[in-house]
């Protein structure tokens, strides 16, 4: 493990920063997120952790590029990307930024293996060989029998499921998560986190998964940012030495976890 | 499979078919006291002025046998569909292109709904004298009165897009091209099934009534010739046939429509 966590940047963050537009007059809003910056590394698998409202979905939909910045600017692969003009916006990056979002928002109207075939489809890269990839995938995270419906007949971690594994398909380089597994059960939870964990394994992908769960955010990732109040900046940094490869369901146990918990907890407030 | 039997359960509960029955029973009832009402106002106020239901039944068999009433549905139908299928084109297309346009839209949005004041069939004497007594007047009605209602539910469509699946498909890579096809026109299936299903009578009934005042065959046309040989059984019967057609046509939209929207939850769960 220690190669990866010694790998080139994928993406640098600097000096980031968003406020957005006041509604009347000259009075201008306050800084939701102000002057953040941060580096993710090939392959790294990158937590971020604030308190609810510290403005984590406008990070991770303006690294998407589906929100305008106000100031600063991200650098992907070497190569400087703007962000503060709207008109110059390319969401995703040329599919080189993934992006599961809190919401599954998956098509109501397309069935569960449609949705998860859609990147694909829209890409016109729909061949024998990236179907039956996305079929693997489809059961590996236990969703065999779900194809043919539509997501209202399943379960919320079913969903949640579709919604990571339609991104998986089409492998982009980095893969943004916020709170994806939020709205689901406890039991499921880990369940999603275990699978998230034994996918990643297998690809190494690079992913910076926020999320406002200190446990999950230590029991994922290599590293993990916590991050301030408003406005928004990175508070701490820690590196996670628990080794790999993790069982989630007794991370509690495990040599390291408590005392990063607890010193977490302190600077989450 | 162990999740189609638990659908399967939910929907197929027992008090259903005893309601289906129900609600079947009370339509026939509805039918019986309409037809008894209308034989009452037949004997009451005389043939002419109210013709009786099994005359008015007799008569469509009669123009039946004719072959008077399929040159009537043939003619009628013709003008709807053509009209029909101007408006509906003009009505689904404009608010995707306006979609593009912002600024043009908000520019241009109080014209059309002055426009919307215009009473349509009033336009009809003055096409006339444009267009001649051809189809052309006809069309032109109707095909302006499907346009509205297309335009009014597709714009409303459009605006009710969930951005958040467009973000979804745009980070996916998408074309805009694929973002128009597999998320906006998909979502707006419904607006446009209810469109639909308002313009149809409508094209219909503004066909008739351009037959009163032009035409040479047609339902329309067959009403209004009855009403000048004050034959008021042959214009029940027109307006009887006018229903059918309407009634047909809602079936067949509806049946199109509930395979299209088959995904819709609320279909299932709230169908009476």
């Amino acid at each position: 493990m220690p190669v990866e966590m010694n790998g080139a940047p994928l993406l640098e963050v600097r000096g980031l920063g968003k406020r957005f537009r006041a509604r009347h007059g000259r009075e201008t809003s306050p800084w939701v997120i102000r002057d953040l910056s941060f580096t993710v590394r090939d392959g790294e698998f990158l937590t971020m952790i604030g308190p609810s409202g510290s403005g984590k979905s406008t990070l991770l939909n303006m690294i998407a590029q589906v929100d305008v910045a106000t100031s600063g600017e991200i650098v992907f692969d070497g190569a400087p990307v703007p962000m503060t003009d709207p008109k110059t916006l390319r969401p995703g990056l040329d599919r080189r930024i993934g992006y599961v979002t809190q919401d599954d928002n998956l098509l109501p109207w397309r069935t569960t293996m449609e949705n998860v075939l859609f990147p694909l489809k829209v890409q016109g890269r729909l061949t024998e060989a990236t179907r039956a990839h996305a079929e693997s995938l489809f059961r590996a995270v236990g969703l065999a029998g779900a194809e043919g419906h539509y997501p209202h007949e399943l379960s919320g971690g079913m969903r949640k499921r579709a919604a990571l594994i339609r991104t998986l398909v089409y492998d982009p380089p980095i893969i943004l998560m916020d709170e994806p597994f939020g709205a689901v059960d406890a039991q499921t939870r880990v369940q999603l986190q275990d699978d998230l964990l034994r996918l990643w394994a297998l690809g190494r992908k690079t992913i910076v998964f926020v999320t406002h769960d200190i446990t999950e955010a230590i029991a994922l990732g290599d590293r993990v940012l916590v991050l301030s109040k408003q406005p928004t900046r990175i508070a701490a940094e820690h590196a996670i030495p628990i080794p790999r490869p993790r069982n989630v369901r007794d991370i509690f146990a495990l040599e390291g976890f408590a005392p990063l918990y607890e010193k977490i907890r302190a600077q989450v407030q | 499979m162990s999740t189609e039997d638990q659908i399967a359960d939910t929907v197929a509960e027992a008090p259903r078919v005893s309601r289906t029955a129900l609600i079947f029973g009370g339509r026939c009832l509805v039918v019986v006291a309409l037809l008894l009402a209308w034989e009452g106002c037949a004997r009451h106020f005389g043939m002419l002025f109210f013709a009786p239901p099994l005359a008015t039944f007799k008569r469509i068999v009669d123009i039946a046998a004719s072959g008077a009433l399929i040159t009537d549905l043939v003619a009628t139908l013709r003008v709807s569909a053509i009209g029909f299928a101007i408006g509906c084109a003009g009505g689904v297309l404009m608010p995707f292109v306006l979609r593009r346009l912002p600024r043009l839209t908000l520019a241009i949005e109080p014209y059309i709904q002055a426009s919307m004041g215009i009473p349509k069939y009033a336009l009809a004497p003055w096409l006339i004298l444009w267009f001649g007594i051809g189809d052309a007047p006809k069309l032109i009605v109707v095909s302006i009165m499907v346009f509205y209602v297309m335009f009014i539910q597709v714009f409303a469509g459009i605006r009710a897009v969930d951005q958040r699946l467009v973000n979804m498909a745009r980070i996916a890579g998408a074309s805009e091209m694929a973002i128009a096809r597999d998320i906006v026109w998909a979502s707006l299936m419904p607006y446009l099934f209810t469109g639909l299903k308002i313009a149809m009578p409508r094209a219909v009934s503004a066909t008739i009534v351009g037959e009163f005042l032009v035409a040479t065959a047609g339902i329309g046309y067959s009403i209004e010739h009855a009403r000048q040989l004050s034959d008021t059984v042959g214009v029940f019967a027109g307006i009887a046939v006018a229903i059918v057609l309407v009634l047909a046509i809602h079936l067949v939209v509806d049946a199109i429509e509930r395979r299209i929207l088959a995904w819709r939850p609320v279909d299932r769960d709230m169908e009476l």
